[in-house]
């Protein structure tokens, strides 16, 4: 019978289970905070810099986003020691989820700011206000609230990325679980128990973050049409 | 920066990069056709009837897990059911399984952006139900759908990269492979990631151009942006 399940088993592993998904959350936060400082400047840059810095950061972000998160994480992983940075695994794992997860914030800071309505620049500078009195007083604020519920979504998914991570041994849920496959040759529990644990966590954060999206719901629904919203959504699976 | 070695390996990365487009497209081809008959199934089905309770459990567990957890279980449950399938077509039975799951919701944003008033209109000129989908419902979302469509392909040649941990020999763990038996890291990760970026790059190109200018039929309903699914 293949749903023959040894639930005693499961039990006898759901502690180290539960250990790595908090390793797994640990990892995913860290990211998604770093990510989000990095995203932050580098989105304002985006939006503010000169020409070339512009340009220089929409190529950051396409190659994030243009590049299957597994050569990132493969790239950190060899690059940081040639450089004498030595950090453990799970610092290495860190730093990799952050450079993806800036890739991706770095457009929805963009996408925020840029859909704060036009007159809200028009008008602070026609008081008198620069460019970048404009941009902290008037548009941050205002595109800090839409930003919220999408980074919590952006949460999720670098959770789901960080399971990558398993590739380059950091001991998070997925290199976990299959540890423990190799280890007592049954897959089913262990599979059973690790998506389980994923979904929790995951749909926990899609929930917040639809919450979010109602608790601070916009003034002025977003610009974008549904069409040019869908040729933008470049996913971490 | 070695030239002359990312010159000398990019022959035998050229057969994973086929393995890498052809699961992605093959994947795409079959997820699509589940994807728009499960998505059509969805939409046909009342709130609180048992297929959308299935489908939508469908979708919250694709969506819900890391796409190398959905590999590893059709990597371990394949064999266990009697399909001994060769690794290439577990890559597809996971991609495809993944990606009905994303697809299942491209269909059913489609077919219900479409205004209420089609339905309506339809239906005062005799339409039955089903004629109304298939001839009226159908033909104006299926141009909805062809971007995100395109999008999707793109988002599964990375995806594609993930079956290097089952050891498919594509544009991944080819690219393993050839590190680990020559320790030049940072020239076959350039390469590598230029291949991956120029493939996806172009696809995005195509998507942008199918949706400007191939299923544009009416310029003035997208040009206005705002107004997509109320113009009819």
């Amino acid at each position: 019978m293949l749903l023959a399940l040894d639930i005693q088993f499961m039990w006898q592993v759901l502690p180290k289970i539960l250990a790595a998904s908090w390793v797994t959350f640990q990892i995913s936060v860290l990211a998604v905070v770093l990510g989000i400082i990095l995203g932050l400047a580098l989105g304002m840059f985006r939006v503010l810099g000169a020409p070339p810095i512009q340009t220089l950061i929409q190529w950051f972000v396409d190659f994030v986003r243009g590049v299957p998160p597994l050569l990132h994480i493969a790239f950190i992983y060899f690059a940081l020691p040639s450089f004498h940075i030595q950090l453990n695994e799970f610092w290495t794992g860190v730093v990799a989820l952050t450079i993806i997860a800036a890739g991706y914030e770095i457009e929805i800071v963009r996408s925020a700011i840029e859909s704060i309505e036009r007159g809200q620049r028009e008008a602070a500078l026609s008081i008198g206000m620069n460019e970048r009195m404009a941009l902290f007083y008037i548009l941050l604020p205002q595109a800090g609230q839409r930003m919220i519920p999408t980074l919590t979504n952006e949460l999720a998914n670098v959770i789901k990325a960080s399971s990558l991570l398993s590739v380059i041994s950091v001991n998070e849920l997925t290199k976990v679980g299959n540890a423990l496959i190799f280890e007592h040759f049954v897959f089913a529990e262990v599979l059973i128990q690790v998506a389980v644990m994923y979904l929790i966590i995951v749909s926990l954060l899609m929930w917040l973050s639809s919450w979010l999206e109602q608790h601070f719901s916009l003034t002025q629904p977003l610009q974008n049409s549904p069409i040019s919203h869908f040729s933008e959504m470049q996913e971490i699976r | 920066m070695d030239i002359e070695f990312i010159v000398d390996i990019l022959p035998r990365l050229l057969n994973p990069l086929k393995v890498t487009l052809l699961v992605s497209i093959i994947s795409l081809t079959l997820g699509t056709l589940l994807g728009v008959s499960l998505g059509m199934i969805w939409v046909a089905s009342t709130p609180r009837s048992f297929q959308r309770l299935l489908l939508n459990s469908y979708v919250w567990f694709v969506r819900g897990t890391p796409i190398i957890i959905q590999i590893y279980i059709a990597f371990f449950l394949l064999p266990k059911v009697g399909l001994n399938l060769d690794v290439f077509w577990v890559g597809v039975v996971a991609l495809t399984f993944n990606s009905v799951g994303y697809q299942i919701e491209i269909v059913r944003a489609a077919i219900e952006s479409i205004n209420q008033g089609q339905w309506e209109a339809a239906g005062s000129i005799g339409m039955t139900q089903r004629m109304t989908f298939f001839w009226i419902i159908l033909p104006q979302s299926a141009r909805r759908m062809i971007p995100p469509l395109t999008n999707e392909l793109s988002n599964l040649i990375k995806a594609s990269s993930v079956l290097s941990v089952i050891s498919l020999f594509e544009l991944t763990k080819a690219g393993d492979a050839i590190i680990a038996s020559s320790f030049k890291f940072a020239e076959v990760l350039l390469l590598l990631s230029v291949l991956y970026f120029s493939l996806i790059q172009a696809l995005s190109a195509a998507t942008k151009y199918l949706e400007t200018e191939v299923f544009n039929f009416d310029k003035a309903d997208f040009e206005s942006g705002k107004t997509f699914g109320q113009i009819y």
